[in-house]
């Protein structure tokens, strides 16, 4: 089972949502209704089952506000400053955010699924 | 009454106090597992001597909350099968607010309030992937009725007890729950010292008539971890004669 098959595995059990379709593309809380303490047992349970670390601001992109206000207010790249604070995330990933935030929390299954994997291979690597 | 254990591993932070060695006599009895934290040697020895007879029946462990990296070697070693924590350990700082050094208090409150978050949070995660876990914070009647010199104490004790309170509030849904005891004047540890002194004046305080003693507590405690009180969640309770309640 790939990573992203695991995921749905685990999202369908915590949130209850058996038979909805999950893609890399669904939004966790604009689709599905994810809550903030759903988002808890998601990564308690992603760190049982993958091994990994888990800081919940990164894998769930949770400041992205206060690091946006943050380089406003320093005067830094916005792009830059979240590819610094997000390093699982893409530029291409980061930059379909910076277009998407007006519509509401970005977090996608494809953000999570990126951090799981290139979590799995900074431990690898260590 | 019979009391029932939904679990059976119970965390007493602060373990080489008289209360914690009470406590972990009664849960022994009870058919728990209890691990007892040290800073030292001599809470470690302090330990062993009070259970000498029950081998095999409890763990000592190793956890300073002075000590940041002390709480990864801790849980790796108590593991991921955490049922209960009872939360004595609370260092003494005793001085008045306007002659407090300062760099003394920004350590008090790391080492007494950042660690003891930064703990809920990492036993909180594990309780949460087991779907139950029971919180006992022990706190203090001087969190709400402080004598001249125990403002630090009391601030540290208060934030405490909001930190506990939140996550029964936050995480009671998930099965895990929290209560927070504010034992009065106790004849041990740092209260005999007070009571010795100052006994006659101090009773005179309690509508009940008298102090507190180990047993007591430690009884209370046990009831709180059992499925009898499970109904208390995300709450102090007063466990002081009345001390706190009168004028």
């Amino acid at each position: 089972m790939d990573t992203l098959d695991e995921i749905k595995k685990i999202l369908t059990e915590i949130l209850d949502i058996e038979g909805q379709e999950i893609t890399p593309e669904t939004y966790l809380v604009r689709e599905l209704g994810t809550e903030s303490i759903d988002l808890l047992e998601l990564a308690v349970a992603i760190n049982a089952h993958f091994h990994i670390e888990v800081k919940d601001d990164e894998i769930f992109v949770k400041a992205l506000r206060l690091h946006l206000q943050k380089a406003k207010d320093e005067g830094f790249d916005p792009a830059k400053y979240l590819a610094e604070s997000y390093p699982a995330l893409t530029t291409a990933r980061i930059e379909e955010i910076l277009a998407d935030i007006e519509g509401g929390p970005v977090l996608k299954v494809k953000d999570v699924q990126s951090y799981i994997e290139w979590q799995t291979k900074n431990k690898d690597n260590d | 009454m019979t009391l029932h254990f939904n679990g059976k591993k119970a965390l007493i932070l602060g373990g080489s106090c008289d209360l914690a060695l009470s406590l972990a006599t009664a849960l022994i009895e009870a058919q728990l597992y209890p691990v007892l934290t040290f800073r030292n040697a001599l809470g470690r020895g302090k330990i062993d001597a009070a259970l000498s007879n029950q081998r095999g029946k409890y763990e000592a462990c190793y956890l300073n909350f002075g000590e940041r990296d002390s709480l990864a070697a801790f849980l790796a070693q108590t593991g991921e099968e955490i049922d209960f924590c009872v939360d004595f350990a609370q260092e003494d700082f005793e001085s008045l607010i306007a002659a407090a050094d300062e760099a003394q208090v920004y350590q008090y409150f790391t080492n007494n309030v950042s660690f003891r978050a930064e703990l809920l949070k990492k036993v909180a995660r594990i309780m949460v992937r087991r779907k139950y876990g029971r919180f006992v914070f022990i706190s203090s009647a001087a969190a709400a009725k402080p004598n001249p010199g125990q403002g630090f104490y009391a601030a540290a004790k208060l934030a405490s007890e909001a930190l506990y309170r939140n996550l029964g509030i936050e995480l009671g849904g998930k099965g895990i729950t929290t209560v927070m005891l504010r034992p009065g004047y106790i004849q041990v540890g740092r209260g005999k010292t007070y009571l010795d002194n100052h006994g006659g004046e101090a009773l005179r305080l309690v509508p009940g008539g008298k102090f507190l003693t180990t047993g007591d507590v430690a009884e209370t405690i046990l009831f709180l971890l059992s499925t009898s009180a499970a109904g208390f969640n995300a709450t102090e309770l007063n466990m002081d004669g009345g001390l706190t309640t009168g004028k």
